[in-house]
């Protein structure tokens, strides 16, 4: 896990804010801090090595080229990775595959709930993220995380639950508004 | 079933754009409020807090060592110990500014490298196809891109090959460096994708083999002056295809 404790969440912070003043000695070992968590992300979206490397590489440069503006005060240096990361990938996803969706790929990206030991070694956010996953409906919290890792649109997500896309909006929002009220306990 | 919100709560919307389910247009207006409201930028990163320990899930895969070198190379980074380039004297603004002379130096420089230089000036400016095309060289001796005119239809295609890194804030510009004249403003261009240029009659009549263009290093939404004020980091001339 990277930045499990406050500690590794400073030094990645650190890192990110060197490296957004030009030192290039922190941005490497930025890279060499993150990259396989980022890869791997990379990997589990978009399903193709090739694809998820030139989104790796494209974030980087990103991150080299926009660290100045990371801000500590607002998000912590590794939500701001993985948020770029993510949008890379969607806006790789959403360019490459908007209209042809490949069911068979679809189908073969399943539901991977966390085995009980990853889940003992995930940060504390992960935990309290888990628990109110948990307090949804099976069927919500499955296209919850399908939406998360696959970065689908409703459009694929309804087709690949083989339900009408009202009924994958409703499920969505519901699912959101319930985790929205549940996280600010 | 009664879906909530159709009708459009925001906060709902914004939550859509941190889960990823919304299409391209959707996506795209959404990063338009986050650029225009801190309101909006506000709400998106809460939602991003919440739901961004989801990635704790993944399992790590180590990317393969070339992915790291192709970054390094992109944004010109020194390989392996950091070491910062030292400015060339081409490069020092202080320099520009210090013989008060500013572009027009450039310009001059611009004819002297040509007289310099041993190749054929003769070429007539349009090629038998109608293409120009340079090469806009860096001071490391890499090219940062590729120009190539398409006369017939007055457009130019500048293409990045290994441009050097910016800071952030600053862009590149292109210029047109007719032979004694002043640096004329093609715009500023992308160096991760290729930018396209129309060439109006005027900037057309100045493309020939005399001809020099030349980047230089400018504030976002390029120089504000109409002349370059940041340094030349790049430069070519232009050349029959």
């Amino acid at each position: 896990m990277i930045a499990s404790s406050p500690d590794e969440r400073e030094e990645l912070n650190g890192l990110l804010i060197h490296a957004g003043r030009g030192d290039q000695q922190a941005f490497t070992a930025l890279y060499q801090r993150t990259s396989s968590k980022l890869f791997g992300v990379c990997l589990r979206m978009l399903r193709q090595r090739g694809e998820a490397e030139e989104t790796l590489q494209e974030t980087f440069i990103t991150v080299w080229r926009r660290a100045a503006s990371f801000d500590p005060g607002k998000a912590s240096a590794i939500t701001w990775l993985v948020t770029l990361r993510r949008n890379k990938a969607i806006d790789r996803l959403r360019q490459h595959r908007e209209e042809h969706l490949d069911p068979l790929q679809l189908e073969a990206s399943v539901d991977e709930a966390p085995t009980p030991a990853a889940d003992a070694e995930t940060s504390q956010e992960h935990q309290r993220l888990q628990r109110c996953l948990d307090a949804l409906e099976p069927q919500q919290r499955r296209a919850v995380r399908e939406a998360f890792f696959t970065g689908a649109t409703y459009n694929q997500l309804a087709t690949r639950d083989k339900v009408p896309l009202g009924t994958m909006k409703s499920w969505i929002r519901r699912s959101l508004l319930q985790l929205r009220t549940c996280l600010e306990r | 079933m009664n879906t909530p919100a159709d009708h459009h709560d925001d906060d709902l919307r914004y939550a859509e754009y941190v889960l990823g389910v919304l299409d391209a247009y959707a996506r795209a207006a959404v990063e338009q409020e986050i650029q225009d409201s801190a309101q909006a930028a506000a709400a998106v990163a809460q939602w991003q807090r919440r739901l961004m320990p989801f990635a704790d899930e993944v399992v790590a895969s180590t990317p393969a060592p070339y992915v790291w070198a192709r970054i390094q190379d992109a944004l010109q980074l020194a390989a392996p110990a950091p070491s910062r380039p030292r400015p060339r004297l081409w490069d020092n603004l202080r320099l520009w500014r210090w013989l008060g002379l500013g572009a027009s130096v450039v310009a001059a420089a611009s004819v002297a490298i040509l007289l310099v230089q041993p190749r054929q000036l003769a070429t007539p400016a349009a090629s038998q196809a109608g293409y120009l095309v340079a090469a806009i060289e860096q001071d490391n001796g890499i090219t940062g891109w590729t120009a190539t005119m398409d006369l017939p239809h007055a457009r130019m295609i500048v293409v990045p090959a290994t441009p050097v890194a910016f800071a952030p804030g600053r862009t590149p510009e292109l210029w047109l460096i007719p032979a004694g004249g002043k640096p004329i403003s093609l715009g500023v261009i992308a160096r991760d994708k290729p930018t396209s240029i129309a060439l109006r009659a005027d900037l057309l009549a100045r493309l020939d083999a005399t001809a020099l263009l030349a980047v230089s290093v400018e504030p976002d939404g390029g120089s504000p002056t109409g002349q370059p004020t940041g340094p030349v980091v790049a430069k070519g001339t232009v050349g029959g295809a």
